[in-house]
C-alpha cells in the first residue's frame, strides 16, 4: 500500500508530494484535470497586497506578513513561523535550480519584484522564473516591448502606454509572426515549441538586434521556448546584445506549463506518478466517534466501469477550493467540499457570497472561506481532529483570499511543504 | 442516428471555461494547421451542431484522432473527445462513408478472409503493387504498418487444438480476445492463457465477435450496434453468473465498457451488466495482486523496457496498471513513456491524408525510445495498433505486457513469441 495519495496536481499538491517522496515515502498524485499553474503567470506571489491596505502594493512581504498574522492569526501563514515560510520558499528555489528552471527574487533581499503584467501594470511578485526577473520595474534600463503582428493575446502598445503612465521608459515594436511560425493559427504553447528550433530563434535574435538601442532591455511575450527555454533566452541575449525578459500572456501560460512539466519529471525520478483524468467521486471512511477521530480507507475515482479505489495510509487534499474545483455549490447557495464533505467556513447563503462591487477592495467572502486545519494541517471541526489520516494544503484552506492578497503560489508552496513534512514525520 | 440522449456528454460542454489547456496539449493540433484543436472543434463548434442545424460548422473535427489527451487535461471535465466522436458520426451519416473507412471499420471480416489462406492473403496485402493501389484507390497510407496473418492459424484454432491440455479449475475467468488476437496475434492469447493458468484460473473462451470500435470511430453506428448487441447476447450470461470477463486489448474492453453504451445510447440492463463485468487484463491483475492473489514468482528479465500506455487507458481512467505489474519483475528496468500518443489512434494512422500527421504525433514517443540508449531491444504497449505504429517509428519489436509477464514466469519466449512448453 502507498504511504500517501495526494489529490490535486497544483503547486501545493506537487510540493507536498515532493517533500514526502524526498523523505522516502511512496506517493501518488491523482487529479481530475490540469489547472492553476496553466492559468497563472508562473511566478510566485507571497504577499502582494495586505488586507488592510488593498490599494498599496507590498514592498517588503515578510514585514507585511508579520503584521498580517498578528491581525489575522487564523490566516494559513499564521500556522507557520516566518522561518518556516522562508525555509519553504528557499527549498522551492533550490528545487527550481535542480530542475533547470531557476527562480529568482529581487536583488534587494526580502523585497518584492515589480514585474509588468500582460496589461502593463506593475505586479508585486516575490519569486519569478529567471526569464521574467529581468523585467523588474525597479531596474532603470528603458524597455523595448516587442510583439508579433498577428499574435493573439499580447499587446505591446497597451503595455507601453500603461508603463509610461507609471513613469517607466518604454517603447513598442513589432515583428512578423512568420519569424516564429509558419502556422496560420497557433497558441502560446505552439509558438513556444516553435522557438525551440535553433534556426527560428537565431532569425529572431538577428531581428531583435536590428530593433534594439544600446542600453535598452527587450520584453517579449512568454513564448521563448518550451523544452529548451534556457538555451533560447541565452541565444536571444547573445544575438541581440541586451538583456531579454518575458512578459506573461493570457492563458495558457507557457511559464506555468514549463514549471508543471519540470516538476512532473522530477517527481517521476522520485517514483511519484501523476495520474491525470481521475475524478474522485467518493471515499470509504469512518466518521469521528466517541472522541476518536475517523479515518479514510480509500478514495474512489470514476472509471469506464467500476469505481477505482486508491488505497494509502495517508491522504492529502489539495483540490484548490472554489477556483480549483474542490468545492461545489447548488442554487440555494449551499457550498460543500466535494470529496470528504469537510466543514467549510464559506457562507451557506448565496446573498452572502459576494461583497458589493466586482472589484471590491475587501474581496468576496466566498473566496475567503475554506477548510479549517490545526497546526499540522489536519482538518478540524471545533478544534477536534476529523480524520486521523487526512491533511489539507493550498488554496482550499480557510481564512485567506489568495487572489486579493496575491499570495496564491507562496501559500500553496509553504503549506504544501509543511503538510508533506508533517506526514513524513509521523 | 444515436445522438439524441447522449447522457453525460452534452451537458459537459457548458463546463468549458475557454482556458485553452486542451488545445495546448492536443497532439494533433501541435503538429498541423488542419486541426484547430479541441476547444474549437469540440465545445465551441458543438454549439452550432444542435438538432435541426443543416450541417457541422467545422469539418476539421475529422482530424481529431480520439486520443483523449484533451479530456484528461481539461480542468472542468468537458468530454471533448466524445463530443468530437459524435460530430464525426453526424458528418459520416450526412456525407456518406468512404469505402476506405468501411474497409478499415471491418477488420474482423478482413481477418476472417485472410485467415483462410494466410500466405496468399499476406502476399495479396503486403506486396508493393497492392500497397500502391490501396494508397491510390482507397487512401490507405502506403507506409502504414498493416498486420500479417500468422501461419499457425487463428487463436480459436489453437484453443480447440489444445483443449485437453487446458487447466480445469473452480476459479474461472472469461477471455474476450478481440479480433487482433484472434486473427493476427494468436500468441497474445496464448501468453494470456498461460499467465492465467499459472495463477490457477481456468480460461473460458466463449464465442464472441468484434467489439465494433473501428465502426464506431468511422461513424458507422448502425453497424456497430449490431456487433454490440451480438456481444451482449453472447456474453451477458457469463456476467450474470458472476464471471469476470477480461480482455487484452484496451480499446476492445473500453468499447464494451463505455464506448458502445455511450455512443449508442445502450443503457439497458444487459449492456450495463456486461459493462460491469468487463476488465482490462492488467486492471484485473492489479486488483488480484492488491488482494495478494497474484503470483510473483518471476524470473529476472535483465533489460531496459520502454513502456507506452495506449491512449485508451486514458478513457479507462484506471491509471497504468500494466506498468505497475511490470515493475514487479526483478531486474526489468521499465521506462515509462510520457508521450501523449503514438499517433496511430486506432485506424487514424492508416488513412492516407492522416498518415504523416500520425507519424509527426508519434515522434515524441519515438524520440523517447531513442534516448533510452542503444541497449534497448524492444518496447511494450498494450494495444496492437500502438505496437505496430511504435515498431514502424522505432524499428524495434514491440510486445504486449502480458507477453513480458508470461516470459517472466518462464512460460514464453519473447523472441519467437511462442509458449515454451
Ligand atoms: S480544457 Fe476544458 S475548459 Fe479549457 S478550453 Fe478546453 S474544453 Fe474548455
Ligand atoms: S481527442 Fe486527441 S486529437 Fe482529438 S481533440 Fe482531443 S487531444 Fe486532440
Amino acid at each position: 500500500m502507498l504511504d500517501l495519495v495526494v489529490i490535486g496536481a497544483g503547486l501545493s499538491g506537487l510540493m507536498a508530494a515532493y517533500t514526502a517522496a524526498q523523505s522516502g515515502l511512496t506517493v501518488r498524485v491523482i487529479n481530475k484535470g490540469l489547472g492553476s499553474m496553466h492559468w497563472g503567470a508562473g511566478t510566485v506571489d507571497v504577499l502582494g497586497y495586505a488586507p488592510d491596505a488593498p490599494e498599496k502594493p507590498v514592498q517588503h512581504p515578510f514585514t507585511a506578513l508579520a503584521n498580517l498574522v498578528v491581525q489575522y492569526p487564523d490566516h494559513p501563514y499564521g500556522l507557520l513561523s516566518s522561518d518556516e515560510i522562508r525555509a519553504g520558499l528557499a527549498s522551492f528555489v533550490a528545487l527550481t535550480e535542480e530542475i533547470g528552471l531557476p527562480y529568482r527574487g529581487s536583488a534587494e533581499s526580502d523585497q518584492n519584484l515589480f514585474l509588468p503584467s500582460p496589461a502593463g501594470a506593475a505586479r508585486p511578485v516575490y519569486l519569478a522564473p529567471e526569464a521574467q526577473s529581468a523585467g523588474d520595474l525597479s531596474r532603470s534600463e528603458p524597455m523595448l516591448i516587442v510583439g508579433f503582428k498577428g499574435m493573439r493575446d499580447f499587446f505591446p502598445d497597451l503595455i507601453v502606454q500603461n508603463l509610461a503612465k507609471q513613469g517607466h521608459q518604454a517603447r513598442s515594436a513589432f515583428l512578423p509572426l512568420s519569424l516564429v511560425t509558419d502556422r496560420i493559427d497557433a497558441n502560446t504553447v505552439h509558438l513556444a515549441e516553435a522557438l525551440d528550433d535553433l534556426e527560428r530563434r537565431t532569425r529572431l535574435g538577428h531581428e531583435l538586434k536590428k530593433l534594439v538601442k544600446i542600453g535598452e532591455r527587450i520584453g517579449l511575450p512568454a513564448i521563448l521556448g518550451m523544452n529548451d527555454h534556457s538555451v533560447v533566452i541565452a541565444d536571444l541575449e547573445r544575438l541581440s546584445g541586451v538583456p531579454v525578459f518575458e512578459i506573461p500572456t493570457l492563458p495558457p501560460s507557457v511559464p506555468g506549463i514549463r514549471l508543471y512539466k519540470a516538476l512532473r519529471s522530477r517527481l517521476l525520478e522520485l517514483g511519484v506518478r501523476i495520474e491525470a483524468g481521475m475524478e474522485v467521486v467518493s471515499a470509504e471512511m469512518t466518521a469521528r466517534h466517541n472522541g476518536t477521530p475517523g479515518s479514510i480507507q480509500s478514495v474512489i475515482s470514476a472509471t469506464s466501469a467500476r469505481p477505482y479505489k486508491h488505497r494509502a495510509h495517508n491522504y492529502l487534499l489539495a483540490t484548490g477550493g472554489i477556483l480549483g474545483g474542490g468545492f461545489n455549490s447548488d442554487h440555494t447557495g449551499h457550498v460543500w467540499e466535494t470529496i470528504f464533505d469537510l466543514p467549510l467556513t464559506v457562507p451557506q447563503d448565496r446573498s452572502m457570497w459576494f461583497a458589493s462591487g466586482f472589484l471590491s477592495p475587501t474581496g468576496h467572502p466566498i473566496f475567503h472561506g475554506g477548510v479549517v486545519v490545526n497546526d499540522v494541517f489536519q482538518p478540524v471541526d471545533g478544534g477536534k481532529l476529523i480524520f486521523s489520516n487526512l491533511w489539507v494544503a493550498g488554496n482550499i484552506l480557510a481564512n485567506a483570499d489568495p487572489i486579493l492578497e496575491r499570495s496564491l503560489e507562496g501559500s500553496a508552496i509553504v503549506t504544501g511543504i509543511a503538510a508533506g513534512k508533517a506526514i513524513a514525520n509521523l | 442516428m444515436h445522438t439524441e440522449s447522449w447522457q453525460s456528454v452534452g451537458p459537459s460542454l457548458d463546463e468549458c471555461i475557454k482556458c485553452n489547456i486542451c488545445t495546448s496539449y492536443c497532439p494533433v493540433a501541435s503538429v498541423t494547421d488542419l486541426f484547430p484543436g479541441p476547444k474549437y472543434a469540440g465545445p465551441q463548434s458543438q454549439r452550432f451542431r444542435e438538432n435541426g442545424q443543416p450541417h457541422s460548422p467545422d469539418h476539421s473535427v475529422d482530424y481529431c484522432s480520439g486520443c483523449r489527451v484533451c479530456n484528461e487535461v481539461c480542468p472542468t471535465g468537458v468530454k471533448i473527445a466524445e463530443i468530437n466522436a459524435r460530430a464525426r458520426a453526424h458528418m459520416a451519416a450526412e456525407e456518406g462513408i468512404p469505402l476506405r473507412n468501411r474497409l478499415l471499420g471491418r477488420n474482423e471480416l478482413l481477418g476472417k478472409v485472410g485467415s483462410i489462406a494466410p500466405p496468399l492473403a499476406n502476399f495479396g496485402l503486403h506486396n508493393q503493387l497492392s500497397r500502391v493501389l490501396a494508397d491510390k484507390v482507397f487512401g490507405i497510407a502506403q507506409d502504414s504498418k498493416l498486420p500479417r496473418w500468422p501461419k499457425g492459424g487463428t487463436f480459436g484454432k489453437w484453443v480447440k487444438k489444445t483443449q485437453d491440455q487446458r487447466l480445469k479449475s473452480d476459479k474461472k475467468v472469461v477471455y474476450y480476445h478481440g479480433c487482433g488476437t484472434m486473427y493476427y496475434e494468436p500468441f497474445i492469447g496464448q501468453a494470456t492463457v498461460a499467465v492465467l493458468e499459472h495463477n490457477g484460473y481456468e480460461v473460458i473462451v466463449p464465442p464472441q465477435n468484434c467489439c465494433g470500435l473501428p465502426l464506431l470511430s468511422n461513424g458507422e453506428f448502425d453497424e456497430a450496434e449490431k456487433y454490440h448487441d451480438n456481444n451482449v447476447n453472447k456474453l451477458v450470461g457469463y456476467a450474470r453468473d458472476g464471471f469476470d470477463i477480461i480482455g487484452t486489448t484496451p480499446s476492445c474492453t473500453l468499447t464494451l465498457k463505455e464506448e458502445a453504451p455511450e455512443l449508442l445510447d445502450k443503457h439497458d440492463a444487459d449492456s450495463t451488466d456486461l459493462k460491469m463485468a468487463v476488465w482490462d487484463i492488467f486492471e484485473w491483475i492489479r486488483e488480484r495482486w492488491e488482494e495478494g492473489d497474484f503470483r510473483t514468482d518471476f524470473r529476472p528479465i535483465n533489460m531496459i523496457l520502454p513502456y507506452h500506455a495506449p491512449c485508451q487507458y486514458r478513457a479507462h481512467r484506471v491509471g497504468k496498471p500494466a506498468l505497475e505489474i511490470l515493475q514487479l519483475i526483478p531486474e526489468l528496468d521499465v521506462r515509462e513513456s510520457c508521450a501523449r500518443c503514438c499517433g496511430s489512434a486506432g485506424t487514424y494512422g492508416y488513412k492516407k491524408e492522416k498518415h504523416l500527421i500520425a507519424m509527426a504525433v508519434g515522434k515524441e514517443l519515438f524520440d523517447f525510445v531513442a534516448v533510452q540508449g542503444p541497449g534497448v531491444t524492444m518496447t511494450a504497449s498494450d494495444t496492437e495498433t500502438c505496437r505496430w505504429q511504435i515498431e514502424l517509428g522505432t524499428g524495434l519489436p514491440s510486445r504486449h505486457p502480458i507477453e513480458i509477464v508470461a516470459a517472466a514466469y518462464g512460460l514464453y519466449n519473447l523472441e519467437s513469441r511462442q509458449l515454451t512448453n
